[in-house]
């Protein structure tokens, strides 16, 4: 410490008494824990609500889960799971996914820049979200 | 009163007994207002920062180590709740008060000299405070106020050691020369 800190330090000391701090207004401790209650408390009452807003997709998704896994766990035979009547429905096709009629396209002329441009435009889509994603991020 | 340890009442307040947690705020709420007040300089902004140090520290106990003490803890979350509502504020200057230019003004309103001469040393800081930039402040306040080592307030503010020594340098020297400027006009205006 040189001379001059040494004088800057000692008359700050002189100046400055750690017994005349700014003091904590009067109420401040109940005020603080009413405070801590109270949020204690709302943050019970969104739990709880947490669970009644969600109630709808909640037993949806349970009912689907439980729906896989009958699916899975209850084979038309007994011999192998995947003969089961969902899978067997699943792997064909022609049953499970509709029927697309596309003769409107194949009678359809287009240019034939068309489908590149389309193509081109869905990439650069899909390259603007990346870096919209990035520096949104770094931005932050 | 309370000799009880700060771990003993944390500990207490991990078991659910919000109560025990008023023994912290209680030990701990001056100077934590204080160190609020001197970054932020308002007295309703500081209470508000205080109390919301507090239940940031409640919500966060029991992430809470115990590696620092509960004041290094607190008080880190004070400076940088107070740090960063002074930068998010337009006007980043407080509204500085002049010091009063007639020291014997103090006599008036105190009932004695040695009484007069505390509350003039306390203005001239508290002038000198306003002076300068918020991080020095904080310093200022943790190093006189809370009497912290440079390693405590390294950890409370997130500078580093050396760092630290270099501000609270400027600060002190800044400091010293307003009240020392101050004085002087104070002796001049009086002859």
């Amino acid at each position: 410490m040189d001379k001059q800190e040494k004088y800057d330090d000692d008359l700050l000391k002189t100046f400055l008494n750690p017994d005349r701090i700014e003091k904590a207004p009067a109420g401040f401790t109940s005020k603080t824990i009413t405070r801590i209650q109270i949020e204690k408390q709302s943050s019970g009452l969104t739990r709880s609500f947490f669970g009644n807003k969600n109630r709808i997709p909640l037993v949806s998704f349970a009912v689907f889960a439980a729906l896989i896994i009958i699916s899975v766990a209850l084979p038309a035979t007994d011999i192998n799971p995947s003969d089961s009547v969902i899978w067997s429905y699943l792997r064909n096709p022609v049953i499970s996914l509709p029927s697309i009629n596309n003769d409107f396209f194949q009678n359809l002329s287009i240019p034939g820049w068309i489908p590149y441009s389309f193509i081109g435009f869905v990439m650069l889509m899909f390259f603007d979200r990346i870096l919209f994603g990035i520096f949104h991020k770094h931005g932050k | 009163m309370d000799y009880r340890s700060d771990i003993f009442y944390i500990r207490q307040v991990k078991e659910g007994k919000i109560n025990a947690f008023s023994h912290l705020v209680d030990r701990h709420k001056d100077k934590a207002y204080n160190l609020a007040f001197r970054i932020c300089g308002n007295r309703e902004e500081a209470e508000e920062i205080a109390q919301d140090a507090f239940i940031k520290a409640y919500r966060s106990l029991n992430v809470f180590k115990m590696k620092s003490s509960f004041a290094t803890w607190l008080y880190r979350i004070v400076y940088n709740t107070a740090i960063s509502l002074v930068r998010s504020r337009r006007n980043k200057i407080l509204a500085i008060e002049e010091f009063p230019a007639d020291a014997f003004d103090f006599l008036r309103y105190c009932s004695n000299q040695d009484e007069a001469d505390e509350e003039y040393r306390s203005s001239l800081v508290n002038f000198a405070m306003q002076k300068i930039s918020e991080d020095e402040r904080g310093i200022i306040t943790l190093y006189y106020y809370n009497d912290l080592d440079l390693e405590a307030i390294s950890k409370i503010t997130g500078i580093s050691r050396s760092n630290i020594k270099v501000k609270l340098y400027r600060a002190r020297r800044k400091m010293a020369e307003i009240i020392g400027k101050t004085e002087n006009k104070i002796v001049t205006y009086h002859g």
